[in-house]
């Protein structure tokens, strides 16, 4: 009896990882379909991808709600409750990322009509493919359970953190030449940060595998800092809050 | 195009043997009278199922069948290598899936998927009800067939567009001329329609060309300076680069190096490569061109810093009238055969031309001709 509920828990574990792993692939396929439209201005598929984000709203919540739901029935524990708390925290990255994959479709609809320069084109295609990358490895390291994988996403993040930089270089020069308006300017600042978000969301889900796979958590280096500046009677330093008066 | 009616017969006896293989362990239901006669019969069952399966991963569809519980019963070797990347894969075959349910429910079902990649693909995803054996689903990639569709439909929006454009320009030009006796305004339509008429006369040229090329079976092959091609091919553009102000370069190139290879063919291609690598370059812009020996024959490199390529239209850039940026092409003056020619040049001499390109930050062509047999004279 008890082997059984087990292998029904660990069914509806698979379960959920694997509709987790088709949300993820669904977004990754996304990002060179999004640059793509971005590019060429392909109002159809903007619209396509944009009223696609339901789906994925819709499919995000039930997997939410199975995975409280094996929560309050199947009360797992140790590696078992590390998957269900990481799943449930990777969920909320994959539906952001596909908000902001819709972003572009967005703001693809926003410049429609306005030529780019090949410098700006150039740096955007390179963009979606470096966020496609770090999905691509975020997915690997999850199917995986692949912690060192998961751990070279954030490096592989810089690349991409350094390219909006680039970008935004770009953007300036192609402004000041005259041949973007400030509009397009803004609007493609703001494309840009959404390609840097959608890698900033790759990297979580590569910290949360790690989390599963080791129990590592980021927030550990900052909460070991803190406690390290206790005092010898354990008492540990509170933030001062300026007082308006001063 | 697979035999895919053939699949539901075959997953349907494969199921069935499936099936048959495990009644024959049964308690209930004996199918043989004494053990070896039961264990014969096994043996051959095991043996048409072995077969049935070599025969399903022998097939280059994809192929999984399901029982009626949903579960997974036989995957071919194609159902497991149908998507690509692994995203590619799990895209597919939730496909798959859901298809499968839907054919459990008793419907017919097909899909196209497309996947962006890369590499970009496109798959059918097809399924079909199987009554009591449960259900069978088909993965047919047919990329190759979609591209080539569009290869054909882009074929024919793009030369009648090339041809139409400037005779119908000269048609109007003609017409106006005609009412107009202003000695000024006859001068500037007269102007326009020489420019209109070269440029037909520049389409018809190249489509002759790339008509010789292709036709031309045998290579006129002869030792060819590689260093004096590549001299003839810039200085041939250099009023088109002086134009733009756009430097073109002759690398090293090692002395005496020779390829055995139709002259006038090769001083075409690489002609054709120069004169887009100028005229896709920024004004001020940069144009090296340069060869070295590789493996029995010669490669030539192309390289700008002009305004690049889509990666999107890469592998489309050397079909026949085919325009990156159709607005900006009249402008430039070229026909859109450019670099077909090259490509058949290429082929004909059994060599290989691949590009690599950023946009806005130029491209590279690489051009590898292999030495031929020169004949004995």
């Amino acid at each position: 009896m008890m082997n059984e509920l087990r292998k029904s828990f660990h069914n509806e574990l698979e379960d959920v990882r694997s509709e987790l792993v088709h949300l993820a692939a669904f977004v990754t396929e996304s990002i060179p379909r999004a640059t793509n439209i971005l590019l060429t201005g392909d109002l159809e598929g903007a619209d396509y991808i944009i009223s696609g984000d339901d789906e994925i709203d819709a499919r995000s919540l039930d997997l939410e709600e199975r995975c409280v739901q094996i929560l309050a029935l199947q009360a797992p524990v140790a590696g078992d409750l590390r998957q269900v708390i990481a799943a449930l925290k990777m969920i909320a990255e994959v539906e952001r990322s596909a908000d902001l994959v819709c972003n572009i479709c967005k703001a693809a609809r926003r410049i429609y009509g306005h030529a780019l320069d090949p410098s700006l084109r150039g740096i955007i295609t390179r963009m979606g493919e470096q966020a496609q990358q770090l999905y691509i490895a975020a997915i690997e390291s999850f199917v995986e359970n692949d912690a060192a994988k998961a751990a070279a996403i954030d490096d592989m993040d810089n690349y991409l953190d350094a390219l909006q930089k680039q970008f935004v270089q770009a953007i300036f020069e192609s402004h000041s030449a005259g041949h973007i308006d400030l509009q397009v300017a803004v609007q493609l600042a703001v494309v840009a940060r959404f390609y840097e978000r959608i890698g900033d969301h790759a990297v979580n889900i590569g910290e949360r595998v790690r989390f599963v796979v080791t129990g590592w958590l980021p927030e550990h280096k900052g909460a070991a800092r803190y406690r390290s500046r206790a005092d010898d009677t354990g008492e540990l330093p509170r933030q001062q809050i300026p007082d308006a008066g001063d | 195009m697979t035999a895919l009616w053939l699949v539901p017969a075959l997953a349907a006896a494969l199921v069935m043997g499936v099936l048959l293989g495990r009644r024959s362990h049964g308690d209930n239901a004996p199918i043989a009278d004494t053990d070896s006669d039961a264990e014969r019969a096994t043996s051959e069952l095991r043996e048409r199922a072995d077969r049935l399966q070599a025969a399903l991963d022998a097939m280059p569809n994809g192929v999984i069948i399901a029982g009626r519980d949903g579960r997974v019963l036989v995957r071919n070797a194609a159902a497991d290598e149908s998507g690509g990347d692994a995203h590619n894969e799990v895209l597919v075959q939730a496909a798959v899936q859901h298809h499968l349910r839907g054919a459990l429910r008793g419907e017919q079902r097909s899909q196209t998927v497309e996947l962006y990649g890369p590499p970009r693909r496109v798959v059918i995803v097809h399924a079909k009800p199987l009554g009591a054996a449960g259900a069978v689903a088909t993965i047919e990639d047919v990329t190759e067939r979609s591209r080539l569709d569009a290869v054909r439909t882009d074929f024919v929006a793009n030369i009648s567009h090339e041809l139409k454009t400037p005779i119908g320009a000269l048609a109007v030009l003609a017409e106006t001329l005609i009412d107009e006796s202003d000695p000024v305004v006859i001068s500037r339509l007269a102007n326009k329609t020489v420019n209109e008429a070269h440029r037909v006369a520049k389409i018809i040229d190249d489509l002759l060309e790339l008509s010789r090329i292709e036709l031309s079976g045998d290579l006129v092959v002869a030792s060819v300076d590689v260093g004096a091609l590549i001299n003839e091919a810039s200085s041939r553009n250099s009023y088109a680069a002086g134009q733009r102000n756009v430097t073109v370069c002759v690398g090293e190139i090692p002395s005496g190096l020779h390829v055995n290879a139709d002259q006038a063919q090769l001083a075409s291609a690489l002609g054709n490569l120069v004169d887009n690598a100028v005229k896709y370059s920024d004004v001020g812009g940069k144009v090296t061109v340069t060869a070295f020996p590789e493996s029995q024959g010669v490669t030539f490199l192309v390289t700008d810093s002009g305004i690049g390529i889509p990666s999107h239209d890469l592998d489309r850039i050397f079909e026949r009238f085919y325009r990156v940026d159709r607005a900006r092409s009249r402008g430039t003056g070229g026909t859109g055969l450019g670099l077909s020619i090259v490509r058949h040049v290429v082929s004909n001499h059994g060599g290989a031309v691949t590009v690599e390109s950023r946009e806005g930050e130029g491209s590279t062509f690489r051009l590898y001709i292999p030495d031929r047999p020169v004949p004995a004279s």
